[in-house]
């Protein structure tokens, strides 16, 4: 028998997740796609905007609801100086190297997260009521709601953006030709810098704001990359609209079929998403916008 | 210049023969960093403390107490090159550690090879002492013993039958999966679901709601801190209200301060717990709190254990020598923090106290004691 408030409940989680996902992923996508960078760093962010939410609340006092931008602004400000003095370098260097350089990133943040802030896992104070709501037998909770507004909201903001803005257009034609681009009075190097920095920022929002109920730790960049890689992949790589759409769909093939398959096989169930995409659709679910 | 440099060379390697003699050398692994860095931090520092205070006391056979300390960061691979290296180029006489039993059952090896005695007081897979090796002792319960001394209490504990298992997807998990439910069985109760987490996951949602449609009157969990505060956030999170009972970190300080109010009515089945009432452990409370800053939890329990059974053994050895040390510590009898231990023939420790402890605004209180039986 389908329990309807069990299904909700999977579908609920599914959405929560797949927005999180989301979020990650398209900063991810962004950076490739303007950039020609495969960001294996992108998970650090995540991180950093976690832990910095956290000190800023917790040792500092930061009001709540200004901590969260001054986190992610905080971050924005690390990736701008990494793309300055790192990326601005390598603009011409090929994939393989600025692959290895964001790998190498990206043991040198979480180190530096260990140094810094030590293995503890930290969970980031909120001025949610802890108590669960219930909606027809399905849990959520204050902070829950509030994240998957922020993560959507963002989303939707990423959106814009990228649609309807100056900026967003000439992303977009460096996207599509970066010579053709500059010929046209793009300045490049700008854009590289905007999309850099907002990428991380999109990440470390997603820390920021799930830290609340994920414990925020050193390591947890590792797997937030990953699977923003497998959304990346599902999408489309460099497709805005795939890693909105990629991301949901992760998320809630993970709950659906953790809920009714097996929990044991979450993680394999992305993974084994990409193979198949990888063999029968290799450009993705949909097309570089 | 390269003579200088030879003189150098020269005179620190005299320095350190001349520190060896002057030492007893006893080698740590530990996970520093990795997914249980925390813990395993926590268990160094302890070792360290309590080291520090017996060189203040005069060490051991007239010497001072060396600790060597490597990262095994939970990595068997890791584990065993942090074994090597101590055994190899620091020539320890001793070796306590690795944390995750997948290391320990690595690092083991090591020690049988260059025949070097090794405690583990943390890892509790049960073929650890199924493998015939004669130098290594496990000076803690594993979970099949804490299974038979506390899987029968738990139904009327909670007042509950139905049970469900959410546990991290490794040898420890896999171990209580198999090893509760006969206990539980037997006292009138039964297992309506079992889920695994991997040691990755901080999110279990999916997890939870599976279970939730178990309807269970309790969920039995196997995690460490940064998965035990995840796992009882999210659990009352999504609306259940069931009670919590979990072998790991659910009775330390950080959990508790961490979960806030999740923590609240969740049951600890542990090996150690801060509360618990001799003198013994009065001042290694009082000495955690006042070096450590902190009260101490079960891997600090663990250290004390560990490095008082092996520094005993020395002393009953009356030399620093490897086999001497193995030879005492197969007679161990020691009177320490939980009670009386000693090793039964496959070098499994019997005889300590365990504990069932139930968090009460914010403290861990013990609610019921068994004894591990010889096995």
């Amino acid at each position: 028998m389908l329990d309807l408030a069990i299904f909700g409940q999977h579908l609920l989680n599914g959405v929560l997740i797949g927005c999180a996902y989301a979020l990650i992923a398209i900063g991810l996508t962004m950076i490739f796609g303007v950039m020609n960078i495969a960001n294996f760093a992108h998970g650090e962010f995540y991180m950093m905007g976690g832990f910095l939410a956290f000190y800023l609340i917790s040792l500092l006092k930061v009001n709540y609801f200004l901590a969260l931008p001054l986190a992610v602004l905080l971050v924005m400000v690390l990736a701008l100086v990494i793309q300055q003095t790192v990326f601005k370098r390598l603009r011409e260097a090929p994939m393989m190297t600025t692959t290895l350089v964001t790998i190498g990133l990206s043991i040198l943040l979480e180190q530096v997260a260990h140094l810094l802030w030590g293995p503890q896992p930290q969970v980031i104070p909120n001025p949610f009521p802890t108590k669960p709501l219930s909606f027809f037998g399905i849990y959520t909770t204050p902070l829950y709601l509030f994240s998957m507004a922020v993560t959507a909201a963002l989303i939707l903001l990423g959106h814009v953006l990228i649609q309807r803005t100056r900026m967003g257009k000439a992303m977009r034609a460096t996207f599509q030709n970066k010579e053709a681009a500059a010929l046209v009075g793009v300045r490049i190097d700008r854009i590289y810098m905007y999309a850099f920095t907002f990428g991380a920022a999109l990440a470390a929002a997603a820390g920021a704001v799930l830290g609340g109920f994920i414990p925020v730790e050193p390591t947890m960049g590792g797997v937030a990359t990953l699977k923003a890689f497998v959304v990346v992949i599902l999408g489309g790589m460099g497709s805005f609209v795939g890693a909105i759409v990629g991301g949901l769909l992760l998320g809630l093939a993970e709950g659906l079929g953790a809920g009714y398959f097996s929990t044991g096989w979450k993680d394999a169930i992305g993974f084994f998403a990409v193979i198949l995409l990888l063999l029968f659709r290799p450009e993705g679910l949909f097309k570089r916008a | 210049m390269q003579l200088k440099l030879s003189v150098a060379v020269i005179a620190l390697a005299v320095a350190g023969t001349a520190a060896a003699q002057e030492t007893v050398k006893i080698g740590v692994v530990q996970p520093l960093t990795g997914p249980v860095a925390y813990d395993g931090n926590i268990y160094t520092n302890t070792v360290r403390m309590l080291v520090d205070d017996m060189n203040a006391k005069g060490g051991v056979l007239g010497k001072k107490i060396e600790l060597v300390v490597e990262d095994g960061a939970c990595n068997p691979a890791q584990s065993v090159n942090a074994a090597e290296k101590l055994v190899t180029r620091d020539k320890v006489v001793a070796l306590l550690g690795a944390f995750c039993s997948t290391s320990t059952a690595a690092m083991m090896e090591v020690a049988r090879k260059h025949k070097i005695p090794h405690i583990t007081g943390i890892s509790t897979a049960a073929q650890l002492t199924e493998q015939n090796n004669p130098y290594f002792f496990r000076a803690v319960a594993t979970t099949p013993m804490l299974g038979a001394a506390f899987g029968g209490e738990l139904p009327a504990a909670v007042k509950g039958k139905r049970f469900a298992f959410l546990v991290i997807n490794d040898d420890w998990g896999r171990t209580m999966v198999s090893s509760y439910p006969k206990a539980i069985e037997r006292a009138g109760g039964s297992i309506v679901g079992t889920e695994f987490f991997q040691s990755s996951e901080l999110q279990f949602l999916s997890h939870i709601t599976k279970l939730k449609a178990t309807n269970p009157d309790a969920i039995i969990l196997a995690a460490n801190t940064q998965h035990a505060v995840a796992l009882s956030k999210q659990i009352r999170e999504l609306g259940v209200t069931a009670p919590l009972v979990g072998e790991g970190s659910w009775t330390s300080d950080s959990y508790i301060k961490l979960a806030g109010p999740a923590a609240e009515g969740v049951y600890g089945l542990v090996e150690y717990v801060y509360t618990i009432k001799n003198p013994i452990n009065a001042a290694f409370v009082k000495m955690s709190r006042d070096k450590l800053k902190e009260n101490p939890t079960k891997f600090a329990g663990a250290a004390h254990n560990g490095i008082h059974i092996m520094v005993d053994a020395i002393r009953r050895a009356g030399a620093a020598d490897p086999e001497k040390i193995r030879a005492a510590l197969t007679k161990t009898n020691y009177n320490g923090l939980v009670g009386n231990i000693r090793f039964n023939e496959k070098n499994q420790a019997y005889g300590q106290d365990v504990y069932l402890a139930l968090v009460k605004n914010g403290v861990p209180e013990v609610v019921k004691v068994a004894r591990i039986a010889k096995p």
